[in-house]
């Protein structure tokens, strides 16, 4: 009986296998969840819109599809890179919105169990100002990849609370 | 109740039909209404509507309208049957006019997700009165004519239907199988509807499936095995015919008639279970066969059919869709006699369209592509079949645009209604005149034309006209007119609605004007009308003392104004006191492809629609006024002055021309305003696709949307009335 058990859970560790795609940007690895991904594009020209948030590069037109770009650098608070042939942009779609996200450059899929899957070192330790999208730490091997949460990295919702927070 | 049964497809075909039953109905009354009868033909399509609406809403047991519509339905079947003479037309009218109201009520109810919940007692109270009433005038020796229109009024319990089964000498029987196109939907409601009709003439029916109002399944029965029904009745087969193919949908209906023995036998088999409904045979057949076919190539299929063959019956599956193939396109072959149109979903449209907007920023992205300018490259052929391609593209973008472009006739025929009930209750004898009806608008602009159209006809209604004895007064001769117009003057569509009423009064809008603190220190006189009139678009601007039910409360005006220009459109105000004023919309046909101007600022294309460009012009720096403020304006021929925007300010783009004399002044125009642009480069003309900038994108001011350009890039298309 007390076996059945342990051989149910060892069976659930192994499914709950989660695939991100994982990013370079300002040194660090980022891991974008593999369902909010439709594609990876090199960066074309992008059309600036004024008066927007400076992370909002600008319009692309993916094959008859206007969708706006942004740069995670920016986003994160970082200086901006000049692009070069490396960058590319991921585009994701969260819920109906479309963004392509300007980033360093790909490294690749992978696969991380959820149980490796570890919440963020709390607020107040971390400065980065990346750190408030990400929703996990995942661990490959000995290699660690920030996990995002896509919904906060294009919403700004999220940014005013913590930026009060941050006041107190 | 029934919610569980009642499908989402079902309740579209039905709220789509009864409101095209209703807006038939409300056509011909108004049509009638200077008549002041019905013709025979009147009440026969009424009855048939009402009878209609009757059927289908007692299928979706909406009750309330199910017993209204029944009661309006006697009515007229009263008048059909008996002609009284002297109907008091206009209280019919009004009568007929409250049930239609009544029921779109419900409708929007129905559509909203709501409960039909309506009571419709007390006007079903009236129309019992106003029955007894006609009948009362022309004695009422026919009221036992009307029990025979009853019992159809709640047939959504019974599983069938046994209408007085009196078999007399002069009965005859008949088997009636009607097969439905493949693509019918909501079989067994048409089935029903058949049914429903032949009830009028029957003795006595039976049909297999005999679930079909209570089983939405059934549907896929009767579009597999086709609709059986036993009916029994004194009539010949033509007027069966005629009923039974009353329906849309139907395919192929076979009349047979048949030994009252061969009738019981099928009443027999008709209560097994519906399970074995497709093993029913039909009855043997050796009377004469009626076959009606919409065509003839069918030879082979006719010859099949009198042997009643079970096969059949037996192999449906196999054999139906072969068959259903030609026998499709023979219905579309007929209805073709009648009236050629199909009706295509909306998104088929939008996407087509959207495709050949694609199809031609593709064509362009190949014609002007870079690869091309190579120097030295022979492209004689290449150009000719580029001449080639865009002559069909630019013909498929018109047959596209044609194909979206609708008569304003409906729109149009909705205004009759409101003049009629607007008049009424107010009590002013009003006419309306319609012209050119006929002009086609892209769909999309129709449906923002009709509440402002229907707002501006009720003004001119409620403030235009006068009260007929303050015409009388005025020794006015003429009746109260509205004339509604509309035309096509280049590119654009004027519809004007104009009235020979009072006009507007320039001092008590200049007088409100005032109070409301809106005049600047101009003299009255300086303004023109146009400016005075205009005062009347501003929200909260009413000079009426009074709020009546239809207007007053100035909220309106601003509201159509904005909606004219949701669409592109313009408000033009002409009004001469005493005499009546002119209201005219002035909107574009079309909004999805337009010209378009490109120019750019420091490497940003922006592009401005082609109509809302005056000039383009190169300015020395004596041109250029500059106000002590910072303000700027650009000084032209020495007699016009418009302000100046500079864009890479307004928009803070680095790295743009600051020199007046290295750049551009476009100017633009929008309404009666006009503002001088400063850009750097104009890089050309282009059709162009309008797209709406990503929401995740915050409103930019002076920007509409975005489109793509020749060579795939993206532009900002600016509007002139954001700028200003």
């Amino acid at each position: 009986m007390g076996e059945e058990i342990l051989d149910a859970q060892a069976r659930e560790k192994e499914v709950p296998k989660k695939q991100f795609m994982t990013f370079r940007c300002c040194n660090e690895i980022y891991g974008i969840s593999l369902e909010n991904v439709s594609e990876i594009i090199g960066l074309t020209q992008y059309t600036s819109i004024p008066e927007t948030e400076d992370y909002i590069m600008g319009l692309i037109n993916l094959r008859g599809k206007v969708i706006p770009v942004i740069d995670v650098r920016i986003r994160f608070g970082k200086e901006a890179l000049e692009y070069n042939d490396r960058t590319s942009v991921i585009v994701i779609q969260v819920k109906e919105t479309i963004i392509g996200l300007i980033v360093d450059g790909i490294e690749g899929v992978a696969d991380i169990c959820t149980d490796d899957i570890l919440p963020p070192p709390s607020v107040s330790n971390l400065r980065a100002q990346s750190q408030k999208y990400v929703y996990g730490i995942g661990k490959v091997n000995s290699e660690v990849k920030l996990l995002l949460d896509p919904d906060k990295l294009i919403h700004d919702a999220e940014e005013e609370e913590y930026e009060e927070q941050e006041e107190e | 109740m029934g919610d569980d049964m009642i499908t989402e497809g079902m309740l579209d075909m039905f709220i789509f039909e009864t409101e095209q039953g209703l807006e038939n109905l409300e056509n011909i009354c108004l049509d009638s209404k200077d008549v002041g009868e019905f013709d025979d033909d009147h009440v026969n399509e009424i009855f048939r509507i009402m009878h209609t609406i009757k059927g289908a809403s007692a299928v979706m047991m909406y009750q309330n309208i199910a017993t209204l519509s029944h009661k309006l339905e006697d009515v007229f079947y009263y008048i059909r049957e008996s002609q009284p003479e002297n109907i008091p037309h206009a209280e019919l009218l009004d009568y007929i006019f409250e049930v239609s109201d009544f029921i779109s009520g419900e409708l929007e109810k129905i559509k909203e997700g709501n409960e039909s919940d309506g009571n419709a007692d007390d006007l079903i109270e009236q129309l019992d009165a106003y029955l007894k009433k006609i009948k009362g005038d022309t004695g009422s020796g026919n009221a036992s004519e009307k029990p025979a229109a009853a019992p159809a009024s709640a047939p959504a319990e019974k599983p069938h239907f046994y209408i007085a089964p009196v078999a007399s000498e002069a009965s005859r029987f008949y088997t009636i199988y009607i097969t439905y196109a493949k693509d019918t939907e909501m079989a067994n409601i048409k089935a029903y509807i058949a049914v429903n009709s032949l009830k009028r003439i029957a003795e006595d029916i039976l049909f297999t499936p005999a679930d079909i109002i209570s089983n939405p399944e059934s549907a896929n029965v009767v579009l597999e095995f086709g609709f059986k029904i036993a009916l029994q009745t004194t009539e010949g087969p033509d007027p069966i015919m005629e009923l039974v193919s009353g329906s849309s949908g139907i395919e192929h209906v076979e009349i047979n008639e048949c030994t009252s023995d061969e009738f019981i036998a099928f009443c027999a088999e008709a209560e097994a279970p519906i399970s074995s409904a497709g093993e029913v045979l039909m009855a043997p057949i050796e009377q004469p066969t009626i076959l009606v076919e919409s065509q003839k190539p069918q030879a082979n299929a006719s010859s099949e059919k009198p042997k009643g063959d079970s096969a059949k019956q037996e192999t449906p599956a196999k054999e139906t869709p072969a068959k259903k193939a030609p026998a499709k396109k023979k219905a579309a072959a007929k209805k073709s006699e009648t009236q050629s149109f199909i009706s295509v979903n909306i998104k088929k449209m939008d996407l087509l369209m959207d495709l050949i907007g694609e199809l031609v920023i593709a064509q362009a992205v190949v014609l002007q592509n870079p690869d091309l300018k190579v120097p030295g490259l022979e492209l004689s052929n290449f150009n000719k079949s580029a001449v080639q391609l865009s002559k069909i593209t630019s013909e498929l973008q018109d047959a596209i645009m044609a194909m979206r472009m609708m008569p304003l006739k409906n729109t149009f025929q909705k205004m009759n209604r409101i003049v009629y009930d607007t008049s009424k209750k107010l009590g002013k004898d009003i006419e309306l005149e319609v012209i050119g009806e006929d002009t086609e608008v892209d769909k999309n602009i129709i449906e923002h034309i009709s509440d402002p159209l229907m707002h501006l006809i009720r003004n001119s209604v409620d403030h235009g006209i006068e009260s007929n004895e303050k015409r009388q007064e005025l020794g006015k001769k003429e009746k109260g007119k509205i004339v509604l117009e509309a035309k096509n003057e280049g590119g654009q569509v004027w519809i004007s609605v104009s009235d020979n009423g009072k006009g507007l009064k320039r001092d008590e809008i200049l007088a409100k004007a005032r109070a409301n603190g809106l005049l600047d220190n101009r003299s009255e006189k300086d303004y023109t009308d146009k400016e005075v009139y205009n005062f009347i678009t501003l929200p909260g601007f009413s000079t009426k003392k009074q709020v009546t039910e239809y207007s007053g409360r100035g909220v309106g005006m601003d509201v159509v104004v904005k909606n004219i220009q949701g669409v592109g459109g313009v408000l033009d105000i002409e009004s001469e006191e005493g005499h009546g004023s002119t209201m005219t919309m002035k909107i574009p046909l079309t909004l999805a492809i337009i010209d378009g101007i490109i120019f750019s600022v420091a490497g940003t294309n922006f592009v401005t629609p082609t109509n809302a460009v005056t000039e383009f012009i190169r300015v020395t720096a004596d041109q250029l006024i500059v106000e002590p403020d910072g303000e700027e304006y650009i000084m032209i021929r020495g007699d016009s002055c418009y302000p100046l925007i500079r864009l890479n300010q307004f928009y803070s783009i680095k790295n743009g021309k600051e020199n007046i004399e290295d750049g551009i002044v476009i100017i633009l125009n929008h309404e009666d305003r006009k503002i001088a642009i400063f850009a750097d480069e104009l890089e050309g003309e282009q059709e162009i696709v309008v797209k709406p900038i990503p929401n995740y994108i915050k409103k930019v001011k002076g920007i509409s949307g975005c489109t793509q350009l020749g060579d795939g890039s993206i532009s900002l298309i600016l509007d002139t009335g954001g700028l200003l």
